[in-house]
């Protein structure tokens, strides 16, 4: 779990090194943005002296340039409507009922085949339906916290970043939370609250929205203090507009690779509070749950499938996010599009 | 620059000496390895750790291995149950049965290294008792002396209260230990002296509360006794040659004992894998281990599975457990759940029967057992093979008992359910009523029994009459927050005999009448709610309470004893206050011990203890469990 | 300089009190049942009885002074349900060295894998060795730890024809656990190492060095690799203490007695003061690695200097 945890900062000190590179040379064309919402009337002729460079527009070009990201952002966007469309389709058992055959008995341990396309478990619920049941309810935690993380991080990191007053009681508890292990935080909020998604996606996010806001306050002091944001400023721009028309356009790629690194991680979390037991209770399934209950089956070859399939699901899970993520961080950075 | 070269050099020499550092520390420890191959090596992998070797004070039977194995006590039990000599070779009592008088044989206390220390004496009983009886020393075990040993209670509960008076008023005066009805008479010869007339005590005397302790090194070590393999000796077939937490436990046979003859395996490996489930298994194939258990999961693989199929048999039976479904009269779970509504609901007799009769319990321990579940199911709460009256007739078959038949009825379930339905309804109780399940995550299968019976039972009694739902509880501490505190509406819940009687099985719901309302007791179902909230079952619990009150009440003629607790306990199961369940499922295992030479007994630290087994070549097979279980 | 050291171990020195502070604060509301063993079966005198020999009845500001009091002659209190009565200092005493030293070996062998597996990368970038190495570490990053390291337990045991567990004294028996703990670590270093180097691969000075006409392999190691390590340089602190921490999947598959999940264990067990023993020793890791991280990387780049960095790490 430390590991993907250190994945995520290097990643995210990284890109910004290079947000401050890009930034340098994005000026020229911020500038021109600005200035016409200040009502210049000679927009024509301002507008002839550039070329017309989109930022998002290049953006997305470099992006699609990229195949393997390109296909790997299908297949999951396809994966993601599957696991909502699968309950519907015909044939589909519930994720918990438990199988019993003409004698009463439970279908245990069936290995895949044509009734049960994944096999059953040891007490006969379909492994297909939960497989897919768990992916939505691992899913789900990972856009929950990336979704929370980003909400709250970017609010404080704003007000962070463009509030001096709050800027040392802000910091003071940066310096606090970033030292205390993840770990810890996770075990002893996992262990205090029962366990239920909601309380893994408040563990997740107790920690997490300040690395966010941190990130974001650090991008805005960068920002904050250029040309033109003194200039509206002079104007009389109103400080909430500043923000949100003038600093955020430029976090979005940095909080959308954050968020894309952030699903994975919270997913693998999820698996680790799992393995430490400490989890969801077994009636919704989730990717961690099934991997754990696969685990204990190892040693027997016949019944390995039950690990083996949501670990495949699992990874192209994983995979598909890093990937998309770091493609997506590379397309947008300016020196890529040509 | 100066700074910065000197901040380089001290990093470097912080990582140096760190790394020094970790290259010494290790050098100390051996694993026993290159033993001479004659020697009987038991190895076994272990999960749970104790977190004390303290006999005296644990009651987890993890932490009692240490002591049942190291420590002998006045008398033991052989391998068909039977009672035997021990440290103790005669033993009589006087006509009230009040004094017992214990003749010790000759017996040394040997230390860590098997080397002798000094002699085993009365004078060893006299002082672990009044170890335990100190508060200090937070024996667990303290209210098993109450009410057994005589002025037990009044010595402690002095101490703690030095006069004053507890919450119920009642005043305790300091008194001294040798009012305490234990006595060394001379150094082999040791006397018991009764509260009442108890007819188990003879059976109690294999728990570690009787065991003895060198008293001078309990004065001297006091609560670090039993810390450390070197903080406690030993007078028992072994000796704790190794105790590295979480690392391996190191029993040594120990040559000096009087009973050496008769211990077969020499030393005794416990790894610690956090992941014994897992791994223990792929080790039993490689025969890197003596034992394993199989899981339910697992067994049909293995089963199926030539090089596997002849490695797995069976734990020896146990009849001292016995689990039952409790319904809580006094719910105390969240408003999401209605503790109201289900308050109202179980008090109505026949919704609690239709919940009875509608519980499938073969499908239920098929979960733990796919085979022959039918053989671990129980129509009583006492369950069979515990104990028999004085004519050798089991308890379960005699009297009132004896004609209960198996609770789960389908037809009758859905007429004690339409019944139900019409006298709820009329009492304003809303349905589906909300059946609050819960279960402990770290309890294997638990959870899949859970999942099981909420399926079986709805389908039978329709999801317009209840909605069982499943919740995992905490891992731990599950019973104080769960059961204790009655956050359950109905849920499987355990006991275990603490001695050789029925009335063993009437301590989880009985509840004493005081002074200031009842007792809370064990807090199993809290069954006298029904009667201070006056409620529809009242009567019924009222019968159970008195008939339970009238059976303790005969203590000399066994057999009217065991009629009247029959009677008492088939009020119980026939009002539908319990539902009876099973017996603990005796686990598939993998191993090369013959579990039937084993000592036995239903209750104490007897089915703990090496002695007596020998280490087999092979695992033992089926057929082989099916020969020796038959010898 | 001094000046900025000092004042930066004293900040740290705050932090650590606080996060203490706050643990400790957490910990008295978890229930009383951590404090006894035998919770139970115990009596309420039983249990008063023990409430006050730890002096847990008293005010929770007194029972923080005490703490504090006791921190500072070393006293770690001992440990009341893990291991009944024996301290916590002995009890971490002999764990921490068995999984320093597994730490250690394993990290010295993911550098020595890693960095120049980053290195090489970095120099044939989008050739066969490029597609190699990013598949591997796609797959390191992507397979649950929990599912790789027991298969890798599974079949490497059978392969280097070695028993499942763990045994100290004999060599082989090291391999698979420290091989297991690296992998993560191999892809780390090897990605990143690779990122660093390509972007400084595309830096004017290295354009002009070759300009210069210098080598190609002198510029990467002379130019490129010395820059790109500067970051790398900044975690290895933190990594090297970390491993104090132990890793709970390895040490308890084979079985090791090291620190791994010594954490989960006394939470789950509610050992309270075994619980705050580790927390105190993770957070002594966390903010001393950040420190020394930081000054390492001053040593290694003397363009980065500290009292710029402060505040703003």
């Amino acid at each position: 779990m430390m590991k993907q945890f250190s994945y995520r900062h290097t990643k995210e000190a990284d890109l910004m090194k290079s947000m401050e590179e890009t930034l340098d040379k994005q000026v020229n064309m911020s500038d021109e943005e600005k200035f016409s919402f200040a009502e210049f009337n000679e927009k024509e002729v301002e507008r002839s002296g550039y070329s017309n460079y989109s930022y998002w527009r290049s953006t997305l070009q470099a992006f699609l340039k990229n195949r393997v990201a390109v296909a790997l952002l299908v297949m999951l966007v396809l994966l993601l409507l599957f696991t909502f469309i699968q309950p519907y389709l015909p044939n589909q058992y519930d994720p918990n009922l438990i199988i019993n055959d003409e004698n009463g008995m439970q279908y245990r341990n069936v290995p895949p085949g044509d009734q049960f396309i994944l096999g059953t478990n040891s007490i006969g619920q379909d492994l297909w339906a939960r497989i897919w049941s768990g992916t939505r309810t691992s899913l789900f935690i990972g856009l929950s916290v990336a979704i929370a993380e980003a909400l709250i991080g970017i609010t404080v990191g704003v007000l962070w970043g463009y509030v001096r007053k709050l800027d040392f009681i802000l910091t003071e508890i940066y310096n606090i939370i970033d030292n205390i292990p993840n770990t810890i935080i996770l075990i002893l909020i996992s262990y205090i609250l029962k366990p239920s998604v909601k309380t893994l996606i408040f563990a997740m996010c107790l920690t997490g929205w300040i690395q966010m806001a941190r990130f974001i306050r650090n991008q805005i002091l960068i920002i904050r203090d250029r040309d033109y944001n003194v200039a509206s400023r002079c104007l009389g721009t109103p400080t909430s507009k500043i923000m949100v028309k003038n600093l955020l356009p430029y976090l979005v790629s940095v909080i959308m690779l954050r968020m894309a690194l952030t699903i994975p991680a919270a997913i693998g979390n999820e698996v680790f509070i799992t393995y430490i037991g400490l989890g969801l209770p077994v009636d919704t399934p989730s990717l961690g749950n099934l991997i754990n209950e696969g685990r204990a089956l190892i040693t027997s070859a016949a019944l390995r499938y039950q690990l083996v399939y949501p670990t495949i699901i699992l990874s192209f899970v994983t995979i598909s996010f890093y990937i998309i993520g770091n493609a997506f961080s590379d397309a947008a950075d300016p020196k890529n599009h040509v | 620059m100066r700074n910065k070269k000197f901040i380089a050099m001290m990093l470097c020499t912080v990582m140096a000496v760190s790394t020094a550092l970790t290259g010494c520390g290790n050098s100390g420890k051996t694993t026993g390895d290159g033993e001479s191959s004659s020697s009987a090596v038991y190895r076994e992998l272990y999960s749970s750790e104790s977190s004390t070797l303290n006999y005296l004070v644990t009651s987890t039977i993890v932490e009692q291995v240490a002591g049942a194995n190291c420590i002998d006590t006045l008398v033991e039990y052989d391998s068909d149950g039977q009672l035997k000599e021990g440290l103790a070779t005669e033993w009589s009592y006087d006509e009230a049965t009040l004094t017992w008088t214990f003749k010790l044989r000759e017996a040394k206390w040997v230390d860590n290294t098997g080397k002798e220390v000094a002699d085993v004496t009365a004078q060893d009983f006299v002082d672990a008792l009044k170890y335990q009886l100190t508060p200090e020393y937070e024996s667990a075990n303290v209210q098993n002396l109450f009410g057994v040993i005589a002025n037990a209670e009044e010595y402690y509960n002095g101490q703690v209260y030095k006069g004053g008076a507890d919450e119920d008023g009642t005043t305790w005066k300091e008194i001294d230990f040798s009012e305490v009805g234990v006595k060394a008479v001379d150094e082999h010869t040791l006397t018991y002296t009764l509260a009442k007339e108890v007819p188990y005590f003879i059976s109690s005397l294999v728990y570690v509360v009787y065991m003895p302790a060198y008293g001078p090194q309990l004065e001297e070590l006091g609560k670090e006794f039993g810390t450390a393999a070197d903080k406690m000796y030993y007078n028992g077939a072994y000796y704790l040659a190794e105790f590295a937490p979480q690392e391996r436990h190191v029993y040594k046979k120990n040559t000096l004992n009087y009973d050496a003859a008769n211990v077969f395996i020499d030393e005794i490996q416990n790894i610690y894998n956090s992941e014994a489930a897992t791994i223990g298994p792929e080790m039993v194939k490689r025969g890197e281990i003596d034992y394993a258990e199989i899981s339910a999961d697992l067994l049909d693989d293995w089963l199926s599975n030539q090089d596997t199929a002849n490695l797995v048999s069976r734990a020896r039976p146990s009849t001292s457990y016995s689990y039952f479904y409790c319904f809580n009269f006094d719910p105390q779970f969240d408003e999401e759940y209605e503790p109201d509504n289900w308050r109202k609901a179980v008090n109505n007799e026949n919704f609690r029967k239709a919940l009875s009769a509608g519980l499938d319990k073969t499908k239920e321990v098929a979960v733990l057992e796919p085979s022959t579940p039918e053989d671990y199911i129980l129509t009583t709460v006492t369950p069979f093979d515990f104990a028999y009256n004085a004519d050798g007739k089991d308890f379960t078959t005699i009297g009132a008992v004896a004609d209960l038949g198996d609770t789960f009825d389908e037809v009758k379930a859905v007429e004690y359910k339409d019944a139900a339905m019409q006298e709820l309804k009329a009492e304003g109780v809303t349905f589906p009523v909300k059946v609050l399940m819960p279960y402990n995550p770290s309890t294997v299968n638990w959870d899949k029994e859970c999942q099981v019976v909420e399926q079986q039972m709805e389908a039978l009694l329709g999801t317009d009459f209840i909605d069982i739902i499943i919740e995992a509880g905490p891992t731990d501490n599950f019973l104080t927050e769960v059961r204790r505190s009655g956050k359950y509406a109905f849920m499987k819940c355990g006991w275990g005999a603490d001695y050789a009687d029925p009335e063993t099985w009437t301590d989880p719901f009985y509840q004493a009448a005081g002074e200031s309302g009842y007792d809370a007791g064990y807090k199993y179902a809290f069954l006298a709610n029904a009667i201070t909230e006056g409620t529809a079952t009242a009567a019924a619990v009222q019968e159970y309470f008195d008939k339970v009150d009238a059976a303790k009440a005969i203590t000399v003629d066994t057999n009217a004893r065991f009629e009247a607790f029959a009677e008492a306990e088939a009020v119980l199961i026939e009002h539908a206050l319990v539902v009876p369940f099973s017996i603990t499922v005796s686990p598939y295992i993998a191993t090369k011990l013959d579990v039937f030479e084993a000592q036995y007994a239903p209750f104490g630290v007897s089915k703990l203890r090496f002695k007596g087994q020998h280490l087999q070549d092979t695992y033992v097979s089926m057929d082989q469990y099916e020969a020796n279980k038959a010898k | 300089m001094l000046k900025y050291l000092a004042k930066r171990i004293g900040r740290s020195l705050i932090t650590l009190v606080i996060i203490l502070t706050i643990v400790f604060c957490l910990l008295r509301l978890m229930p009383i049942e951590g404090y006894f063993p035998n919770f139970e079966k115990m009596t309420p005198q039983q249990i008063q009885v023990g409430l006050d020999e730890m002096g847990l009845n008293d005010p929770l500001p007194v029972q923080i002074f005490r703490f504090y009091k006791d921190l500072l002659h070393g006293d770690l209190g001992t440990s009341r349900i893990y291991r009944a009565n024996v301290p916590v200092t002995e009890i971490l005493a002999d764990k921490v060295p068995v999984s320093i030293k597994l730490g250690v070996l394993s990290m010295i062998v993911s550098l020595l894998i890693g960095i120049p597996m980053g290195a090489l990368m970095a120099r044939y970038k989008n050739r066969f060795f490029d597609k190699l190495g990013t598949l591997f570490i796609v797959c390191i990053q992507a397979v649950p730890a929990a599912v790789y390291y027991l298969y890798i337990q599974l079949y490497g045991t059978q392969i280097l024809d070695v028993g499942l567990l763990f045994d100290i004294n004999n060599p082989k028996y090291w391999i698979l656990p420290v091989l297991s703990m690296s992998l993560g670590n191999i892809a780390f270093y090897g990605m990143w190492l690779r990122r660093y180097m390509v972007d400084e691969s595309n830096k004017d000075y290295v354009k002009l060095a070759k300009a210069k006409g210098l080598s190609e392999g002198k510029v990467m190691f002379k130019h490129i690799f010395r820059n790109a390590f500067v970051p790398l340089a900044q975690y290895i602190p933190t990594a090297f203490l970390n491993t104090v921490i132990g890793s709970i999947y390895i040490e308890s598959l084979y079985s090791i007695p090291g620190m791994g999940g010594l954490l989960v264990t006394v939470v789950k067990k509610h050992d309270n003061t075994m619980v705050q023993g580790i927390v105190l020793l993770y957070a002594c890791v966390g903010v001393l690695g950040l420190m020394l991280g930081d000054i390492l990387m001053v040593v290694l780049d003397p363009r980065i200097s500290l009292g710029k960095k402060e505040g703003d790490r």
